[in-house]
């Protein structure tokens, strides 16, 4: 498989996963902590963030995934880091009992 | 749907709303199609014993319906005729989670998945389009008994040029009145006997010089190529007969001669009048 397509994987994987609350953005940001985006984001995209926030006045995960989307996160995040939270999802969930396997 | 979470701050609780089916099917869906699983990677988890347990009987029908139908029953006519929608529907997640994490971790380390190539796997991806599932097999191109040619079933007349030149046979023109224009053999003894036995009656009283002058013997006579027929017998019966033909005639003049001017002929006829 190319790097492509597990990366588009991966971004429907977060995308699925946010859409039905298999995950939520904080668990995403437990993850993906700062120092995962402050050394795997652009600067472009960090400027960004801080620049939403500062609009808005606050930082909240929410926010933070409304410009990292689902799909920047699959590209420029390492997908261990997704795939920890995707399987600690699905280990909420019942579906695995083995946490980050 | 299940209560998986939903406690204050967006922490994952059980008694939330989550749907797994749904991620699921997004997320095994997203993988056929991306090629990062194949059909074989899906029943290597959920297995036919699964299926027996889980699948609804109508999907079971439809399943056998689509396996009777096709040419080759695998992993990916299962899962395309199933559904994933509806493998996310019934199977259990736990199954499910082994499958998308088997898939998950081999992503991960970046083992090559199993070769598209390989029997019964073959990707689901953009390129590798399902077949309609009754599709039946190619018929042969060609039929090899199409170019048999036809049988001779009369005798070996020589059959002229496709193009009914005669010319083509060696530059050789056959006589056009020599054969009649039916090709097929069938009523051809019939009809040449027919037309040949008036010929033959006809013929002693032409001059039988004639022909030995122009052909020099019975041999040199017009024939074809072709087995000997009943018509042909008669033919050479008068063609060998022409020898003696005055010799024929002669004994009968003579009997009709006798018989004429015999007494003896005559008496019986007297006596029978008396």
């Amino acid at each position: 498989m190319s790097n492509d397509q597990r990366q588009a994987w991966f971004a429907r994987m977060m995308e699925s996963g946010l859409e039905n609350d298999i995950f939520a953005p904080s668990d995403v940001l437990a993850h993906a902590t700062p120092d995962v985006l402050a050394s795997h984001l652009p600067p472009d995209l960090l400027s960004k963030v801080l620049t939403a926030s500062l609009a808005a006045g606050s930082m909240t995960p929410e926010r933070v995934l409304e410009t990292v989307t689902p799909e920047l996160l699959a590209k420029h995040l390492p997908h261990e880091v997704l795939w920890q939270c995707i399987a600690a999802a699905a280990a909420r969930a019942g579906v695995h009992k083995s946490v980050g396997s | 749907m299940h209560r998986g979470r939903g406690g204050k701050g967006g922490r994952p609780q059980v008694g939330g709303l989550v749907n797994l089916k749904g991620f699921f099917v997004a997320t095994l869906s997203s993988a056929l199609d991306l090629g990062i699983a194949v059909p074989d990677d899906v029943l290597r988890h959920v297995t036919a014993d699964v299926l027996s347990i889980y699948l609804p009987r109508p999907l079971w029908a439809r399943l056998i319906t689509a396996c009777l139908g096709a040419a080759r029953v695998d992993a990916r006519l299962v899962v395309e005729t199933i559904g994933v929608p509806n493998l996310c529907e019934h199977v259990p997640l736990h199954i499910l989670w082994g499958c998308v994490e088997e898939i998950g971790h081999r992503s991960l380390s970046g083992v090559v998945m199993a070769p598209a190539s390989a029997p019964g796997s073959r990707p689901v991806g953009s390129a590798a389009r399902p077949v309609p599932l009754a599709t039946p097999p190619p018929p042969p191109a060609s039929e090899p008994r199409i170019a048999v040619p036809p049988t001779n079933l009369g005798p070996s007349i020589p059959l002229p040029n496709a193009d009914g030149d005669p010319a083509g046979n060696g530059g050789r023109v056959p006589p056009g009145q020599r054969f009649r224009p039916s090709t097929s053999g069938v009523g051809r003894l019939s009809a040449t006997s027919t037309a040949r036995r008036p010929q033959a009656q006809a013929t002693p009283p032409t001059p039988p010089p004639a022909v030995e002058a122009s052909a020099g013997g019975s041999d040199a006579l017009p024939r074809g190529k072709r087995s000997p027929t009943e018509a042909d017998f008669d033919l050479e019966t008068y063609v060998g007969g022409k020898d003696d033909w005055k010799n024929a005639l002669a004994v009968e003049d003579e009997q009709l001669v006798e018989w004429s001017a015999s007494d003896e002929a005559a008496p019986p006829s007297d006596d029978r009048k008396r």
